[in-house]
């Protein structure tokens, strides 16, 4: 047979033939595709400094990119360090986009949008605004900016939602269209968006400063070109696509040869908890040859939890960037020796119009985690821990002083733990793997909203243990203050997704809460609530594997449905309790040293109990009224390790 | 948009049709021929099963099988 051999290493390149390939010398590509990732940064900061709504000043809920031309096929050799839900999608976005809209019918001075799910990726309210450069006449790229738009319409305002059924009630779906023309406004298209959405005199202004920041991405692009040459330019856009596809082709040959198994699932749909949905992974190595193959996942949900087939693309790319090749950028070459099997119709590459695409990162964060199962066992060390994966996201909206107000994932969970790796404990508050946002100020929050944080903390006993620990769950409660309406979205409770490896253990589930005025008055002291049965018996549960009567966590107690109350109508004074997932630990607990678990005792990720149960370690003291006086008892813990050891073995 | 409705089965698989040949890689005769998603986006392959070289690679829809009513027009 023939062996077909591997191609020239980038690097092994002499410089004629490096020349020959890239149009411009190595030093020239490298300083190019540097200044490619600055444009994009400089894009985002300047809209990250100047947005007016919410979901971008205080969320950083947008990403950027650019593109090289139609006649390269599209190639994103830059992504910003932003939203990592939209890089993937974006390098699909703007060819599906522009092609669809004739790249013949762009001129200099417009701005193309698109925001269908269906066509481009993530959620409606996600819009893709893209700007083609020219250059002496030419098209040479295009400079784009995806951003979460306060609003896009349909029956939920701000569109955060697990219970809608279809693309009606989802919002409204823009095909691509010129937003901009000649640097002019195109008033039937912004009247398209005014005409449907709320919060329209914060859209104006958020839509007007994604414009600015795309001329800015246009200058600096064309200053580019203009000192080193369009040719050069049009080398080092490939060279940086070369350059992640030839790491991540490395990456994958370093695994061994085999079929890799995966799973992950999240609790029901919107519509009732009859049917959980479930992501299956088969991973195959063949050389540097990958396929991952999705074939057995459940079909689409019939509500607005489903994710779209870009979404399932991002995911995939994004896991195996993680595990296997995270030290070289994300481009649309990442995925060239890849082939990824997708059946369409699932909940995460869901079919119009009945496939209602929203809560996409909640079905393809399970995607993920699937993957990172699925390569656990080979990866060995490097393996990583599970996430909370559950943004478990909650949004209000009511009236205040005859004003529309609404929040936007800001008193849920939305923020939480990740797993552990072999180089060190995990961090507790973080967005999940899927993400890279900021967390809104809690100042910002009760001063935009009739609101009070009353807690966002770590809770003791939920990360998984190991030698390195998992992250601790977050738990915040939020007490509201004038009648509110609420959509809760907690997708994965009924089983951890902070799994550990390497010998490390599961992260615990989470679940929701509410109680009611009178039940608050009831169980606050100062103002806060407790963790005690007794203050839970007087709770109504939203959502989680519950005992039915003390409504406390227990793994053999009843599913509460999370939209068994599609819309939580709250009288004032009701509060809220989000308690995330856990993260995973890594490497047996039993070799943890002593003084860290000592550590983590004084700061309450763990308990005495757990200290001793799960990590072999006896600790004596009182870490609630003497954190400082907490004693380690050396042989008694190495009597318990050496019985736990023996029992292993 | 067309209209696409929701599967019967819980479960979904993506159909690989086998195809004569033999893999120029590999020697395999475990050929087959579906779409996938990749860099560049859908791709209809025809596929070595045992070594995952391929033979042939030609586009796919743009959007998969998403059709849109207004490319009718
Ligand atoms: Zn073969």
């Amino acid at each position: 047979m023939v062996r077909v051999e591997p191609p020239v290493l980038i690097k092994d390149l002499d410089e004629d033939a490096f020349r020959a390939r890239y149009q411009c010398d190595r030093f020239t590509a490298t300083v190019l595709s540097s200044r490619l990732r600055y444009i994009v940064q400089h894009m985002c900061t300047g809209l990250l400094t100047n947005a007016f709504s919410v979901i971008l000043r205080d969320w950083y809920d947008f990403a950027s990119t650019i593109a090289g031309p139609p006649e390269l096929d599209y190639p994103t050799p830059a992504v910003s360090n932003s939203l990592v839900l939209f890089l993937g999608t974006m390098t699909d976005a703007v060819r599906n986009a522009v092609e669809e809209f004739g790249p013949q019918n762009l001129q200099p001075g417009d701005v193309l949008m698109c925001n269908d799910p269906y066509r481009i990726g993530t959620h409606v309210n996600d819009v893709c605004f893209i700007r083609p450069v020219f250059f002496e006449g030419r098209l040479v790229g295009f400079v784009n900016l995806q951003a979460h738009m306060l609003d896009m319409g349909g029956v939920v305002p701000a569109g955060f939602s697990g219970t809608k059924r279809n693309v009606y009630e989802n919002g409204l779906v823009i095909g691509p269209q010129l937003l901009y023309h000649d640097d002019r406004p195109v008033k039937s298209a912004w009247s398209l968006i005014f005409d449907n959405a709320r919060f329209g005199n914060l859209l104006l202004p958020d839509i007007k400063t994604i414009y600015q920041n795309l001329r800015l991405g246009e200058n600096l692009l064309l200053e580019t070109i203009q000192r080193y040459g369009v040719e050069s330019y049009l080398g080092a856009v490939r060279y940086a696509c070369d350059l992640s596809a030839e790491t991540m082709r490395q990456a994958l040959a370093r695994l061994p040869d085999g079929e890799f198994e995966g799973e992950d699932f999240i609790d029901c749909d919107g519509v009732d908890d009859s049917e959980e949905y479930h992501v299956k992974v088969k991973v195959r190595i063949r050389g540097d040859r990958a396929e991952v193959d999705l074939s057995g996942s459940s079909r689409q949900a019939r509500t607005s939890i489903n994710g779209g087939w870009l979404d399932a693309k991002t995911a995939v790319a994004v896991a195996l960037k993680y595990l296997l090749d995270p030290r070289s950028p994300f481009t649309s070459g990442t995925l060239r020796n890849v082939d990824i099997v997708l059946p369409e119709g699932t909940f995460f590459s869901a079919m119009p119009p009945d496939g209602a695409i929203f809560l996409y990162w909640e079905s393809t964060q399970p995607l993920l985690l699937a993957i990172f199962r699925a390569l656990k066992e080979a990866l060995g060390p490097n393996a990583v821990g599970g996430d909370y994966c559950s943004l478990n996201i909650h949004n209000a909206n009511g009236v205040r002083n005859g004003v529309p107000w609404v929040t936007m994932a800001q008193c849920g969970g939305e923020h939480g733990p990740w797993g552990a790796t072999k180089d060190g404990d995990a961090d507790s508050y973080m967005v999940f793997y899927l993400a890279n946002n900021l967390d809104p100020a809690t100042e910002a929050i009760e001063a935009d909203f009739p609101c009070v944080v009353l807690r966002k903390e770590y809770a003791t006993d939920t990360a998984g243990a190991g030698r390195h620990r998992g992250g601790a769950a977050v738990v915040k409660d939020t007490l509201w203050l004038t009648e509110a309406e609420h959509y809760s979205m907690p997708l994965h409770t009924k089983a951890p997704s902070g799994f550990g490896v390497y010998g490390g253990k599961d992260g615990a589930v989470g679940a929701v809460w509410v109680w009611e005025p009178e039940a608050y008055e009831q169980v606050q002291r100062a103002g806060l609530v407790g963790f005690d049965e007794a203050v839970y018996r007087q709770a109504t549960p939203v959502a989680g594997v519950l005992n039915p009567e003390s409504h406390t966590l227990d793994h053999q107690g009843r599913y509460f449905h999370f939209a068994r109350v599609p819309i939580w109508r709250t009288r004032p004074r009701t509060m809220f309790r989000y308690l995330t997932n856990g993260g995973g630990g890594w490497g047996n607990p039993l070799e943890r040293p002593p003084e860290r678990v000592l550590r983590d005792v004084r700061d309450e990720y763990i308990s005495i109990e757990t200290a001793r149960e799960l990590y072999g370690v006896v600790i004596q003291g009182d870490p609630q009224h003497d954190p400082e006086g907490l004693q380690i008892d050396y042989e008694a813990t190495q009597a318990l390790r050496n019985a736990a050891a023996s029992q292993r073995h | 948009m067309s209209v696409y409705p929701r599967s019967s089965e819980p479960f979904l698989f993506v159909h690989k049709e086998p195809v004569q040949g033999q893999c120029p890689e590999c020697g395999s005769h475990n050929l087959r021929r579906y779409p996938v998603l990749s860099e560049g986006g859908w791709w209809l392959v025809t596929k070595c099963q045992d070594c995952l070289f391929s033979l042939e690679r030609e586009r796919w829809g743009r959007l998969g099988s998403i059709q849109l009513l207004s490319e009718t027009l």
